[in-house]
């Protein structure tokens, strides 16, 4: 297999485009296809303050190093979410790649600064935190983002998390949900800053294969939370339907994006539910106390009593 | 067509497998091509790479689970 761009020997295949990179050749490859979306999907302008939402895995900061590379002002947010030495390991690659590029990172202690962990918030029926995870993780990018004073918040969410968001939605028939999904998330409210995705038409691999080229040195170990997570079974069959027909993934997700999206009832109709603030942290929300607040309160009492249990044992 | 070692991360855990291609290895060891990239001194293999019993390569997993 040669190089599109220069007929040398090939290294990563986009099998979905029947075409083939060298190694010299993919991240230009990769880089022009996150340019291309940013200005498609007009995410946001060279003048503007972007926040990279960022884990230690390889999407995230291969979006962060991306849009350095592209010329972008921007900044990293970390949260550091006591999941143990996994917590710990991925925080050092963050700030390693930071400290390497010279790149500004921020960091929220959920621990010291909200008194619980995310193992604290998992959940009686699956004993899983994921949902949860994901609830401080927004809240987090978005009232740090605020706070800072930046335009938008820009997270690495690639084809497959985004095709198994859509299919899991699908199985369960989550039309408001549905009607959410897509690479831009307007801001709606004063305090909501806008969310992007730039990596949303890039596979996982791909990415993966840009990380490994440009020697980022990112976590490979699975979130030990997240093991028998639903999304997994969900992209192992999303795959399973690729290895199949190559392209699949992407006509599903891209497929919906421009055509099944539309259809859904309320879609584009400016019903966009009526936000207010949080009576206690003044972040947007649809009830008095949001949700993260309510959350936060399970959390604590847990952390309180798991403390109180080790210290008596 | 001899045995080749192969170390499959982030365990680094060592098998041994008979395969012709890239793509052949990863049938044989029952991966998902597009969950999987495949790397021999540093370079990524692409699928229609021949292997050789001399040969030492290792399964990078691309798939992360638990997002929301």
């Amino acid at each position: 297999m040669r190089c599109h761009a220069c007929a040398r020997p090939a290294n990563v295949e986009i099998r979905r485009s029947r075409i083939a990179f060298c190694a010299r050749c993919y991240p230009d490859w990769f880089r022009a296809r996150v340019q291309e979306r940013i200005d498609h999907d007009r995410m946001f302008r060279r003048d503007q303050r972007v926040l990279v939402a960022v884990s230690g895995g390889k999407d995230s900061l291969a979006l962060w190093h991306a849009l350095a590379r592209l010329g972008y002002r921007a900044d990293g947010v970390y949260i550091r979410l006591g999941i143990g030495g996994y917590s710990r390991r991925s925080q050092e690659k963050c700030e390693r790649f930071a400290e390497q590029h010279g790149l500004t990172l921020h960091q929220v202690d959920l621990e010291g600064r909200e008194g619980f962990v995310v193992p604290d918030l998992r959940d009686a029926r699956h004993g899983k935190p994921c949902a949860a995870c994901g609830t401080v993780k927004r809240y987090h990018f978005n009232r740090v983002a605020a706070d800072l004073g930046y335009d938008v918040v820009a997270t690495g969410h690639n084809l497959d998390d985004e095709a198994a968001t859509l299919f899991g939605n699908l199985v369960h028939w989550n039309i408001d949900h549905l009607g959410r999904q897509g690479p831009v998330l307007e801001s709606t409210h004063p305090g909501l800053v806008r969310k992007v995705k730039p990596l949303y038409r890039l596979s996982e691999r791909e990415t993966a294969a840009y990380a490994l080229i440009e020697r980022i040195d990112y976590i490979l170990e699975e979130c030990p939370m997240a093991k028998g997570a639903k999304s997994l079974a969900y992209k192992a069959m999303l795959n399973s339907l690729e290895e199949q027909q190559p392209g699949a993934k992407y006509g599903f997700l891209v497929g919906f994006l421009k055509q099944g999206r539309a259809a859904l009832p309320g879609v584009g109709a400016g019903q966009a539910p009526e936000l207010r603030e949080c009576v206690r942290c003044g972040q947007p929300t649809t009830a008095e106390l949001c949700a993260y607040c309510r959350m936060a309160d399970r959390g604590r009492r847990r952390h309180d009593r798991a403390s109180a249990g080790v210290s008596s044992a | 067509m001899g045995v080749m070692r192969v170390t499959i991360l982030p365990d680094r855990e060592v098998r041994e497998v008979q395969a012709s291609t890239v793509a052949d290895l990863l049938r044989q060891l029952g991966l998902h091509r597009d969950a999987h990239l495949v790397v021999r001194r540093d370079e990524i293999l692409t699928g229609d790479v021949r292997l050789t019993e001399t040969d030492e390569v290792e399964i990078y997993p691309v798939i992360s689970g638990g997002r929301s």
